[in-house]
């Protein structure tokens, strides 16, 4: 019986995987990896992990997922399109590359292969959530510590990476000489279909553009 | 029969090749960023197991913590892609050529 269900899993874990790396629309591939994260939430529950399982489910399929899909459907990505494979001559290495790493995988499992241990499925509080919680508030203390400091870090991290504050801060008083401007930056209020960008080669070009006066010189515009 | 062992470990290579070869192949930084995110869930599985099979706790606090990591890493991962595309009006990583935003 578990054996059935780790064959139904396990078979459609790999199919949307490959499903996943083979389809060009990212919208497809962030479904396909649902599945995986669904297929692999179920074989944690044969391995007798149900809060992992479900923080899976919760975490993985649930708020990961949601937020790739919505920075796809932000971004408006569009399909890759095909183009001619380069580095032809490294494509021998990467063949032997990969049959090194089979192999590795292979003489893994088989030197577990010779030591079975047998497997957990008599009833116990491994996979049950208090005991996770016990070994987490005791043993496994200080990475929990460590691990909300990261998390307090990729909060500061994506707010800075996320804020634009428009091009340029309210009290900025200096623009800078000659650059590149993305068109959708100078001119939020329309919609712009012309994605070229403007060039600018002084500080005056920059400043006219972006409806920048200078208080200190009379005759500037 | 029961599944053993060297059955969920070779699920987990299985998938994690799959990540890899995603990673290699892919050109869209988001599809990179889903493979890494298989990837990071074999290992999960081998955790798991291990810990199923060996009755130890520790594989799924570790489990835990790097679902914590993973978390972090898809905001902070999602930030940079979105600043990559603001500045280059596009995903592939053959046109993000400097580390200058």
């Amino acid at each position: 019986m578990t054996a059935a269900l780790f064959i139904l899993f396990a078979g459609l874990a790999i199919g949307c995987a490959i499903s996943m790396v083979v389809q060009r629309n990212p919208l497809y591939s962030a479904i396909s990896l649902i599945g995986v994260f669904i297929s692999l939430a179920c074989l944690y529950v044969t391995l007798a992990a149900p809060f992992i399982a479900a923080v899976q489910v919760i975490v993985y399929a649930g708020a990961i997922m949601v937020l790739v899909v919505f920075v796809i459907m932000l971004l408006n990505v569009e399909d890759e399109e095909r183009r001619p494979l380069r580095l032809r001559s490294l494509v021998p290495i990467a063949v032997m590359l990969a049959a090194v790493l089979f192999a590795e995988a292979v003489f893994i499992i088989f030197f577990v292969q010779t030591n079975p241990k047998t497997p957990a499925y008599t009833v116990s509080d491994i996979g049950m959530t208090s005991s996770i919680g016990g070994g987490l508030f005791t043993t496994y203390l200080l990475p929990f510590e460590i691990t909300s400091i990261l998390l307090l870090m990729a909060i500061v991290g994506a707010i800075t990476l996320a804020r634009t504050g428009g091009l340029l801060s309210t009290r900025a008083a200096v623009v800078p000489g000659a650059q590149v401007f993305p068109r959708e930056l100078l001119d939020r209020q329309r919609h712009i279909d012309d994605l070229t960008p403007v060039a600018t080669h002084s500080t005056r070009e920059a400043e006219q553009l972006l409806g920048v006066e200078h208080d200190d010189d009379g005759d500037e515009q | 029969m029961v599944p053993q062992l060297s059955w969920y470990l070779a699920l987990s290579a299985v998938l994690f090749t799959i990540g890899v070869v995603g990673v290699m192949i892919k050109r869209n930084v988001i599809s990179m960023f889903m493979c890494i995110e298989l990837m990071l869930n074999a290992v999960n599985l081998t955790f798991v197991a291990f810990s199923s099979f060996f009755r130890d706790l520790s594989g799924q606090l570790f489990v835990f913590i790097v679902m914590t990591v993973a978390a972090a890493e898809a905001a902070v991962g999602l930030g940079i892609i979105i600043a990559i595309f603001r500045n280059r009006e596009s995903l592939d990583v053959d046109d993000a050529r400097s580390l200058k935003l």
